[in-house]
């Protein structure tokens, strides 16, 4: 590993969550904008996560403080990886692991909603995966390599060549940032009917750490997303914002819909889709 | 040295199975059972400083090996024929007379056998390669880890049956027999050998599978046999084929690419659909749920380290041929479709052991499609896939067979909180269940590596064959998510935190130093509680060792230097990753086992007692779980047949397009 690497690597840990909770800030902002609301600062997803840091822990399983460790460690894990350039496909399995772990741990809490959560959140997990893994095989494919860099030096936007593969993508950063209509597992508001669904449970630091690792996958998503016109440094910014914001405007737009449509609709489509443009890219 | 090796492994354990036959007493037969275990450990190490390695030991090079094979051609069928009249079964008496209708005319009708080159007159009659080695090792290790646990469980099991006279040295004699005939079956060069101990397999799972004799396990055992003896009708039809197009029987000549260019390739696509059957693959799955029913060490024996072991090496070993051929490509969709169409089954089960052996047919799937495509780097995929494979899956399954001994019920809805009944094995199940989906393991990287390796293919019909992989690997997460979390779910409803305490610290404490307390209480408590947790033990060790050192095992098997080349450099840096999050999260562990659990979120509701609500019209109202197992998109029956179609069709175009 040249030093070139390593400090991408660190680069990687150290911004890409500090970009997620960015988005997250983002995020609130426009949506209150669109709500004509003022809304909270920029910055108040990191003064939430503060305030969860000060708080005392009162876990509901002896087990969640280590799921929540491990989850944070596989997000973060995938960060550093796409920093570092390294296989994609790889870093997708390693994101998905995190999302397993923050699964178990909601399995191990006492709440009904949060059991309840944990079903959907895998039903969730089972709806975007194939059409994720699907789209990371299409990058590959289109762009000659599983690694980052080799995707990131492909010659001109590769929007071009994979446009069946945008509404799974789509779909995947809705999943991701549980946004309407996919925020089934957990929901943004407490008045709602799984309350806060797979993360009813966590609490306190706990709940903090799941809110950096929760960052840490926004930013692999987008960054995944942002392959798509991967030009330059700029165009990769302005493409994950506007998936960002291509997810809040249908947030804001949509109702929720049951684990039932997304895994017996939306899935099967946007995975066909992705599949059709796969063949064409093998039979190019 | 290499003589003797191959000779315990395939001999002895034969010899000890005879023996078992004749002693009554369980301290012989324990006594017997780990000193074979031993032996075969000890030869198959032997036989793995050696490898690769070509050799002609002469029980297995002489001419009157390859008589006894021959004679084997008909002894086989005419059991099977014998049984299927005696059970009126007629698919039985269909296949066993096929059989021995092929045997007829390969002894006295189409080649003369002076013409057939057999493995005598080659080079070697004993070829062990990474393939043959780690079939091998898996047989001499993990199956005889399962003899020994099955030490302890067939006691407990025969004490349950209230049997007259007790028939375990019948069932050791099998048990023990066919694991000298899975190591014949992986060295041998010849084919004629090789569908002698292919059949000798099949008459092993059959007695094994109908070893309780009620009604449900004849029935399953004669299902096993009838489908069996149907793969062995392709494979002596392969055979005979073969013969007559090239005169050969060494394996080693016939799996060279060279052999068939611009020859059909329908001889292979017959043995690969033998292969189909042995693996259980979509359609003719249903042998291997039958073989459910057998007592718990028959079924991890079956499903980890031989019976389907047989079908996924017969289509690795034939890979090489298969490479950028028509019949590779349907043979990679047929083990994708088996992958997807299985682990979407697995999903929809509430049956622990039938979620096993789902999940099982659905990674052989994955195995084949390796097999399909053919490049090195997708054997190789293949093979590690097999190694883990049985070490992981032999895990589970003897550790959901000790929870259900345990707790009487191997429904997951039952085992749910198992982890305060017997926390070791439960761990150890989850440990097993979360090593099947988690990087950097090696089931997972395993399966990367097959989706690295699809993906450079440049056919369009692979494109497919990804699609549905990316499907089965996510329903084989969501489905090791559930079932672990369903086990670990340690506190039900509405538990007080205090009233927990006395289970929870033996939760950590087995987690951290689990190995300790297995030596301990295996003098402690007992020889039986050792033999019981003692091969659970060890065979996690194995998983996770095994799984942290895949890429060193696919740099073997592809002879490279380098193991950490490609994108298999990426999985250390993660081991190390994994170790940091695990010391850190046993830290966080050790800290809130002490910690006071917060009361259970009732959206408000007041609590009458633990367990409950306050609700509606002031009752007390029960709180109940239980797992969506969605049947509306993964019911048995629909899927099933829906799979099934589609796989049967994709295997009669696996012959029918050779025929072509």
């Amino acid at each position: 590993m040249s030093l070139n690497t390593f400090s991408l690597a660190v680069a990687g840990l150290v911004l890409a969550p500090l970009l997620g909770g960015l988005a997250a800030g983002a995020d609130r902002v426009v949506t209150a904008r669109l709500q004509s609301r003022l809304g909270p600062p920029l910055m108040q997803p990191f003064y939430d996560v503060g305030k969860l840091w000060s708080k005392v822990t009162l876990p509901a399983s002896h087990w969640q403080g280590l799921f929540v460790r491990w989850a944070l460690a596989a997000s973060l894990a995938s960060d550093v990886l796409l920093a570092a350039g390294d296989d994609v496909l790889m870093c997708f399995f390693v994101q998905a692991a995190s999302a397993s772990f923050v699964a178990l741990g909601a399995f191990c809490g006492s709440s009904p909603y949060s059991k309840l959560g944990a079903q959907r959140e895998l039903f969730q997990l089972l709806a975007y995966e194939p059409v994720f893994l699907v789209a990371v095989v299409c990058l590959a494919k289109a762009s000659g390599g599983f690694d980052a860099l080799s995707i990131m030096a492909a010659q001109g936007p590769l929007l071009f060549k994979l446009p069946l593969v945008v509404p799974g993508l789509v779909f995947v950063v809705l999943v991701k940032l549980r946004k309407s209509p996919f925020d089934i597992a957990a929901s943004h508001h407490m008045h709602q009917e799984v309350v806060r669904g797979v993360y009813t449970d966590y609490a306190g630091r706990d709940f903090a750490l799941l809110e950096i690792a929760h960052w840490a996958d926004v930013a692999v998503v987008l960054w995944i997303c942002s392959f798509l016109w991967a030009t330059g440094p700029l165009q990769m910014l302005a493409t994950g914002l506007v998936f960002l914001f291509a997810a809040v405007i249908i947030d804001n737009i949509s109702a929720r819909l049951t684990w039932r449509t997304m895994l017996g609709r939306v899935a099967p489509l946007t995975l066909i889709l992705a599949t059709a443009n796969l063949v064409w890219l093998y039979l190019e | 040295m290499i003589d003797a090796c191959i000779g315990l492994l395939v001999l002895w354990p034969v010899a000890a199975g005879l023996a078992c036959l004749g002693l009554r007493s369980q301290a012989g037969r324990c006594a017997l059972v780990m000193g074979t275990a031993a032996v075969l450990a000890a030869a198959a190490v032997g036989l793995a400083t050696q490898a690769p390695l070509t050799a002609s030991p002469a029980f297995l090079a002489s001419a009157t090996a390859l008589h006894v094979a021959q004679a084997a051609a008909f002894l086989f069928p005419a059991y099977f024929l014998f049984k299927g009249v005696q059970e009126r079964h007629g698919l039985v008496i269909v296949f066993a007379l096929a059989q021995l209708a092929l045997a007829a005319v390969g002894e006295f009708g189409l080649a003369a056998p002076a013409a057939v080159k057999t493995a005598v007159a080659a080079v070697a009659a004993v070829v062990c390669d990474g393939l043959s080695l780690a079939l091998v090792l898996v047989v001499s290790l993990v199956g005889t880890l399962i003899s020994v646990f099955a030490l302890p469980y067939m006691k407990r099991h025969e004490e349950h049956l209230r049997l007259a006279t007790s028939r375990q040295p019948q069932f050791f004699m099998v048990l023990l027999c066919f694991l000298g005939f899975m190591n014949g079956l992986a060295l041998t060069n010849d084919l004629h050998v090789f569908a002698a101990f292919y059949e000798a397999t099949t008459l092993c799972s059959f007695l094994l599978i109908g070893h309780d004799q009620t009604n449900e396990a004849k029935k399953s055992g004669l299902r096993a046999l009838w489908m069996n003896s149907m793969g062995g009708v392709f494979l002596h039809a392969g055979i005979l084929l073969i013969q007559k197009q090239h005169g050969l029987a060494d394996i080693q000549a016939i799996v060279d690419p060279a052999l068939w260019t611009g020859v059909s390739l329908l001889p292979l696509a017959l043995l690969a659909v033998a292969g189909c059957v042995k693996a259980a693959q979509l359609p003719f799955q249903a042998w291997l749920l039958g073989a459910m029913v057998a007592p718990t060490p028959v079924s991890a024996l079956l499903h980890s380290s031989t019976m389907v072991k047989v079908g996924v090496f017969l289509c690795l070993r034939l890979a090489p041929v298969f490479e950028g051929t028509a019949t590779g490509r349907i043979l990679i969709l047929a083990g994708a479709m088996t992958f997807l169409g299985a682990s979407a089954l697995a999903l929809g089960q509430s049956n622990a052991k039938k979620i096993l052996a789902y999940s099982t047919a659905a990674n052989l799937g994955l195995i084949i499609a390796c097999a399909g495509l053919g490049t090195p780097t997708a054997i190789a995929a293949g093979v590690v896939l097999l190694v883990i494979h049985a070490v992981t899956k032999g895990l589970l399954f003897l550790c959901v067979g000790d929870m259900e001994q345990t707790i009487g019920s191997r429904d997951l809805e039952d085992l749910r909180a198992v982890m305060a009944e017997t926390p070791v094995t439960a761990l150890a199940a989850v440990a097993g269940s979360l090593a099947m989906i988690l990087p950097p393991l090696g089931m997972l990287a395993g399966k990367w590596a097959v989706l690295e390796a699809a993906s450079a293919s440049s056919v369009p019909v692979v494109a497919i064959a990804v699609g549905m992989m990316a499907v089965g690997s996510a329903l084989a997460v969501v489905c090791w998510v559930r079932f672990s979390g369903t086990l670990m779910g340690g506190v039900a409803i509405g538990t007080q935190g205090g009233s927990k305490v006395g289970a929870q610290p033996a939760h950590t404490s087995s987690l951290t130093t689990n190995l300790t307390i297995g030596q301990t209480t295996g003098l402690t408590i007992g020889l039986t509680t050792g033999l019981t947790t003692g091969p659970i033990l060890t065979l996690l060790a194995g998983a996770v060792g095994l799984g942290l050192a895949a890429p060193w095992l696919n740099a073997l098997l592809l002879g490279q230097g380098n193991p950490l080349a490609g994108g298999w450099g990426l999985l250390p840096p993660l081991f190390i990753v994994a170790m940091l999050a695990w010391i850190i999260g046993l830290k966080v562990l050790g800290r809130q086992s002490k910690a006071r659990l917060a009361q259970p979120y009732l959206g408000g509701l007041p609590q009458a007692q633990p367990g409950s609500y306050v609700g509606p019209l002031g009752r007390n109202w029960t709180l109940v779980e239980g797992n969506e197992y969605a049947t509306e998109f993964f019911g048995e029956a629909k899927l099933t047949r829906l799979a099934g179609i589609v796989a049967l069709a994709l295997l009669l175009a696996l012959v029918g397009g050779a025929l072509a």
